[in-house]
């Protein structure tokens, strides 16, 4: 039987994807102030948008609010409350760099978005349908902060889809992703059913347990954590790689394919390993169709080393150690800065990569484990030290292997750097009520 | 001679040997070893006794659906009032434990609970707790091959055997 979701009480983008095109924009605040940041949450509460408000066709746009610890405890969260969070979330993703592979181009040191360390403690999120119902929710934003000089805007980027309607690689992005029991619809076909546990504290996760979180239910019920990345992509080196190691534009696209996993178009190699299948990666009753254990087991179609079999091994990990179930993550990836001219293989200096805000109830088995364990190591495929072609780190490994016809890469760059990145709260609108009514 | 000072011809050999990552145990290369230290209830140690021998008949099966254990070993010591857990293993320790218990949970069933005092069943989210609590790092550890996984070994056999079986034929 399907999980009762309180919508009502779930912020919106837990459960809800952006629309197309989007134009969204991340706010951080530093609060100086307790007393005036539980102010600034009493007056954009009624603003914020929850899952069952998602859909409203008439507003086309949506605000939701979360956390750092270190934001919590500005805004008067008691010590024994605070202390009982996963380590993950008070630790802070720049504490956690030696695990997270965050080591040289990708340390901290180099990040350019606040984290909760550098006084990110409130996270706002705006996202919709234009440029101006965009603005107007800024504007509501900057009304509610107004007058309160101990909360500070300290960082605004802006993220929405570039006219190519793909990512900086040239990938069109966001295919694949779990159906949350209980979100409402159906799953399509290859679209793996998760125990709403997995995403939204207070309902049964796949081990058969309740996801709490600390503190009294009213806290924590109907909410979540986003682990936030800001990801530099280095396009020009990308098209250098390919340029350097394909003889012709189609071998470019087919070594694009192998590192991804999915031709540019979205398409699966699993479904079509020789062509492109534009048609094919339309459909989403046949997109996400497909395995790995019983048709590809060898990585003969898809490489066993692609970034889609890293981050979603779907069954090729069936028999091993690793129970799926208890790994998976709700990915909501929207790009950010201008696309690099098609043709152009040298860096022009200008920022743009990805902004992924991956919601997870449980940090440490969900999204630092397949950081860890699975884009940035190679162990689980037999592949040692080798990481993601796409998304991983460099420093350890610098290959990427196809088994047919047999050939290993050499010289990756690293294409994907953090430039940011922070555990968040994200509690249901209860939650805010709770901590407006009772801290302090 | 002081019994700190490291004879550099015999420390040629030395492995990088560091923490784990996220958690308890000592690591070089891809290899990792973790000890747990439990209590044992009264009328534990004859629990155990009455249960190991299918526990220790089984160890093949359970082992190998884990898939990345190299060895490993369960003792009971100080006159049957504590119990010692330990095992060297692929990669990291406290990531795992989820699936650990996930797909070997059965096995430590049939074992621990009435003997390991705070153990109830394996799919209790106190197990890891308690296992992450009563965990200790080795103060030395070596490892021959840290590099090669299971999964490796396992590669690199069917590779011999293969290589051998296209020798043979070609004699």
């Amino acid at each position: 039987m399907a999980a009762r979701l309180e919508l009502g009480d779930i912020q919106g983008t837990v459960l809800r994807g952006r629309p197309m095109p989007y134009f969204g924009s991340y706010f951080v605040f530093s609060v100086d102030d307790g007393a005036q940041a539980r102010t600034l949450l009493r007056r954009l509460l009624p603003r914020i948008t929850s899952a069952a408000d998602w859909e409203k066709p008439s507003e086309n746009a949506w605000i939701n609010v979360t956390f750092s610890h270190a934001g919590l405890r500005k805004l008067g969260m008691p010590r024994e409350i605070l202390d009982a969070f996963p380590v993950e979330f008070r630790q802070g993703m720049a504490a956690r760099k030696e695990y997270l592979g965050d080591v040289g181009a990708n340390d901290p040191a180099h990040w350019d978005m606040p984290h909760g360390g550098t006084g990110l403690d409130i996270g706002i999120l705006v996202m919709a349908g234009s440029p101006e119902l965009r603005e107007q929710k800024v504007e509501i934003g900057q009304e509610a902060v107004r007058g309160l000089g101990g909360v500070r805007t300290i960082h605004r980027m802006d993220v929405g889809l570039p006219p190519t309607m793909r990512e900086h690689f040239g990938f069109v992005d966001g295919i694949s992703r779990p159906y949350i029991d209980g979100q409402g619809g159906t799953p399509l076909p290859g679209q793996p059913v998760a125990k709403a546990g997995e995403f939204v504290l207070g309902y049964e996760n796949e081990l058969g347990a309740i996801a709490s979180g600390p503190g009294p239910d009213a806290l924590w019920r109907n909410g979540t954590y986003v682990s936030l990345r800001k990801v530099h992509q280095d396009v020009a080196a990308f098209r250098r790689f390919l340029r350097d190691n394909a003889d012709s534009p189609e071998a470019q696209e087919l070594l694009a394919a192998q590192m991804m996993g999915r031709w540019r178009s979205g398409c699966p190699m699993a479904l079509s390993p020789e062509r492109d299948d534009p048609e094919l990666a339309r459909d989403p009753m046949r997109n996400n169709d497909f395995g790995f254990l019983k048709e590809d087991p060898d990585g003969h179609r898809t490489p066993a080393g692609c970034h889609i079999r890293r981050v979603n091994p779907r069954d090729a990990l069936d028999g091993s150690v690793v129970d799926m179930r208890l790994h998976r993550i709700l990915r909501r990836g929207s790009t950010y800065g201008p696309v690099l001219p098609e043709g152009v293989t040298e860096d022009d200096g200008i920022d743009r990569g990805l902004m992924l805000a991956v919601i997870n109830a449980n940090p440490g088995r969900q999204f630092e484990f397949v950081q860890s364990q699975w884009v940035n190591d190679g162990d689980f495929i037999s592949q040692g030290e080798r990481s993601d072609p796409i998304a991983g780190r460099r420093d350890r490994s610098d290959e990427f292997a196809v088994p047919r016809p047999r050939k290993r890469y050499r010289g990756l760059a690293a294409f994907s750097q953090t430039r940011g990145g922070e555990h968040l709260f994200l509690p249901g609108l209860g939650g805010i009520r709770w901590m407006v009514e009772n801290l302090g | 001679m002081s019994t700190a000072k490291i004879d550099p011809e015999k420390a040629a050999l030395t492995q990088p040997c560091t923490n784990q990552p996220d958690g308890p145990g000592r690591r070089i290369g891809k290899r990792g070893e973790i000890h747990v230290i439990g209590t044992v209830l009264p009328g534990g140690a004859k629990l155990f006794r009455e249960r190991v021998g299918r526990f220790q008949a089984e160890a093949g099966y359970w082992e190998s659906r884990i898939g990345t254990v190299h060895d490993f070993r369960v003792v009971l010591f100080d006159n049957d009032t504590r119990i010692l857990v330990s095992a060297v293993y692929d990669g990291d320790f406290v990531p795992y434990l989820a699936d650990v218990v996930s797909n070997a949970g059965a096995w430590f069933d049939m074992l621990m609970p009435g003997v390991w005092d705070g153990y109830t069943h394996a799919a209790d989210p106190a197990t890891v707790k308690l296992i992450e609590g009563q965990a200790y790092t080795a103060d030395a550890f070596y490892a021959a091959n840290p590099d090669l996984s299971i999964k490796d070994i396992a590669k690199m056999r069917r590779l011999a055997r293969a290589v051998n079986e296209m020798l043979d034929a070609a004699n």
